[in-house]
């Protein structure tokens, strides 16, 4: 008889209520995905843009600090290229050369209001390229490799006795699961943005900064849950669906690579009857053929995630990529047209649902019996 | 006046379906405090009315009381009441025995480090030794139905429901394991409900029985009920001549059935009788070994019960 067998004892304490078990099964749930080797590999991979985007943010507030936001300005005015900081040049030339722009709609009455009026609008479209381009990408394949497994296995395990034959709601295990992506959301998306916004402030020359830019931090918690809730619910609605992770994985993928593809083919459709048409009129001379070009072919993808396009998507709907950066921009200040935001808006709230219905439906599929 | 203590569950005219197939028709029994046997054939319904006091499926007809709770209008109180020791194997791959038996404990509500403590007490109990840091997974199935059984008691049920919950265990493991049951009812109050197809051990530990055969109740009572046979007979060990001492019984009136060579079953008898017996046996020159009353083997009650059932079935068939 082991030395500690003090034989069965009762146990009389007091039990928590059902949403103890919810934290159980995210905090175990968590500790189970973060022993995966690849999984850390690619948390820690997701927050190296941050340094780059660290250096753009740099580069700013030095440009503030010596006093070349004016020079710049000119220079902007003028259509000089400022490619020569990167995806930043490329940001102050769109914010610093056109007037007008939606959070600058007053113009400012001083320099300092300007200063920070153009500080708020470049660091918003930072952060939204940050959490559009490398981030969402890095996140699709990070929610990849943990979501599909997290109901899969469990049905596959014939684990959900474990769960059901307990005082556990399918609500509360649902939520468990979606707590255990959601700080993986958070692990790529929200924290290394928040630090993002941290170093600018740290590397700006006031901290008054704080409070002209309060508001950002709540805006990239807001574009996070924008970009958690659609993925997160649509990758564990495909892992309920299958016992087998590696099917889910695949329609996981798939489902980003055919939507995405779709919407690239789409657009270029779009391009390419623009560009007809536009043929046709300069042809029929009522069109001068010098002054246009397609304005999105000239952006590229950094740009254009930080919202740097005067044209609408209009199909963006269809690819989940394209539509959380849609609504993102709208979360962050930078897209306010509702004929833009609206659609993707619309088609989110759907595919958010629809998964949701499938999770809940498959969850509850052995107790349905 | 106070209210008599509820049962430990209830079952009133359960009625299950699968479709057109009728998996539980009219079952009405109730499992008392002490150790239940649920026994029956293959598809006879054991794991679907399992599944009922969980409140995991829907009825088409009746009502399920556990401790005088709905296990459908309140799932969670009765599954706090209840610890499940499921047949197949369900464990949660990448957790070690002891952090699976914990994670159970916290399901059911135990605060983290509570749940930690009273994981190393029950497996303790269960003899788990150091194999309680191996992965789940990894486990022999004699150890992972230590672990399982332990996940079910590690909130301290009331009710404890066990799935053939000596599959896969030796000959010592499952002594152990059918003591620690005994222990469970007699000394610390639990009620159990063992399904299984394992006669032997729902001889050697169960109060009562349920015997279920196609969805329905055949038989329900104590063992030594069940076992007692209609017509009560006295079994007569002989050791000589049987046959000589069959004709003297018949020469002083009592009807004696020849079973074997040496044995002989006869009506009871009073004290009257039992000197006739002996009368008889001295003339006929034979030994008595063994003079006893008759009790019919629990298998044969069982494989009567379900019998007639079975025979059912292949007409309907």
């Amino acid at each position: 008889m082991p030395l500690h067998d003090v034989g069965y004892r009762a146990w009389q304490g007091a039990r928590r209520g059902p949403w103890s078990a919810a934290a159980a099964i995210a905090t175990t749930g968590i500790r189970l995905v973060w022993t995966s080797r690849w999984l850390r590999r690619a948390v820690l991979l997701a927050w190296s843009p941050a340094l780059a985007f660290a250096a753009s943010f740099f580069a700013f507030e030095q440009a503030i600090d010596e006093g070349r936001i004016a020079s710049l300005q000119e220079r902007a005015a003028l259509g000089r290229n400022l490619d020569g900081i990167g995806l930043l040049g490329t940001i102050l030339a769109d914010t610093l050369g056109k007037p007008g722009q939606p959070d600058r709609a007053e113009p400012p009455r001083d320099r300092e209001a300007e200063t920070a009026a153009t500080r708020r609008l470049v660091w918003s479209r930072l952060l939204l390229a940050f959490m559009r381009a490398p981030q969402a990408v890095l996140l699709a394949i990070v929610i990849g490799l943990v979501a599909p497994q997290l109901v899969s296995r469990d049905l596959r395990a014939k684990a959900w006795l474990v769960y059901f034959t307990r005082p556990v709601g399918k609500i509360h295990y649902i939520a468990g699961k979606i707590a255990v992506l959601g700080t993986v959301v958070a692990a790529v998306t929200v924290l290394p943005a928040l630090a993002l916004w941290l170093a600018g402030v740290l590397v700006s020359p006031s901290v008054w900064v704080i409070v002209e830019t309060w508001d950002l931090p709540v805006r990239i918690v807001a574009a996070s849950v924008v970009l958690a809730i659609p993925t997160v619910l649509l990758a564990l609605a495909y892992s309920s669906l299958t016992a087998e992770t590696r099917i889910a994985s695949f329609a996981w993928f798939a489902t980003w690579a055919a939507c995405w593809i779709a919407h690239s083919s789409l657009t270029t459709a779009d391009l390419v009857a623009a560009d007809d048409s536009r043929a046709t009129a300069v042809a029929a001379g009522s069109e001068d053929d010098e002054e246009w070009q397609p304005p999105r072919r000239r952006m590229n993808w950094l740009a254009r995630a930080a919202g740097i396009d005067a044209g609408v998507d209009r199909w963006a709907w269809i690819s989940p990529y394209h539509a959380v950066g849609v609504v993102q921009a709208w979360m962050f200040g930078v897209e306010t047209r509702p004929r833009a935001v609206v659609p993707s808006a619309v088609a989110l709230a759907i595919a958010s649902l629809g998964s949701a219905l499938v999770l809940a439906w498959r969850v509850a599929a052995p107790l349905r019996s | 006046m106070h209210d008599a203590e509820p049962l430990p569950v209830d079952l009133d005219g359960v009625v299950k379906r699968y479709g057109r197939r009728t998996v539980l028709d009219s079952v009405t029994c109730e499992v008392r405090p002490g150790i239940t046997g649920l026994v029956g054939p293959n598809g006879a319904g054991k794991s679907t009315l399992v599944r009922a006091i969980l409140g995991l499926v829907r009825l088409a007809a009746g009502g399920v009381r556990v401790f005088g709770h709905d296990p459908v209008r309140v799932p969670a109180v009765v599954r706090q009441l209840v610890g499940v020791v499921p047949e197949d194997e369900c464990a949660v791959p990448g957790l070690a025995a002891v952090e699976m038996v914990r994670y159970a404990g916290r399901l059911s509500g135990l605060p983290g480090t509570e749940a930690l403590r009273r994981a190393h007490e029950v497996l303790d109990w269960c003899d788990a030794g150091q194999e309680r840091y191996r992965p789940v997974e990894t486990l022999s199935i004699g150890v992972r139905q230590k672990v399982a059984f332990a996940a079910a008691l590690v909130h301290d049920p009331r009710l404890l429901i066990l799935d053939e919950p000596t599959n896969g265990l030796d000959p010592l493991e499952r002594r152990a394991m059918l003591g620690r049951l005994r222990t469970l009812a007699h000394d610390h109050g639990k009620t159990v409900l063992i399904s299984t197809h394992v006669l032997p051990d729902v001889q050697a530990v169960c109060d009562r029985v349920i015997v279920l055969a196609a969805g329905r109740v055949r038989l329900a009572g104590t063992i030594e009920d069940l076992t007692r046979p209609a017509r009560p007979r006295l079994r007569l060990e002989l050791r000589g001549d049987t046959a000589a001492c069959c004709a003297r019984l018949a020469a002083a009136g009592i009807a004696a059935e020849r079973i074997d060579a040496v044995t002989l079953h006869i009506p009871r008898q009073d004290q009257g009788g039992l000197d006739r017996v002996w009368q008889a046996t001295r003339e006929a020159g034979v030994v008595v070994a063994a003079l006893a009353p008759v009790q019919e083997r629990f298998e044969d009650v069982f494989i009567a019960a379900i019998a007639g059932c079975r025979e059912g079935q292949h007409a309907a068939s």
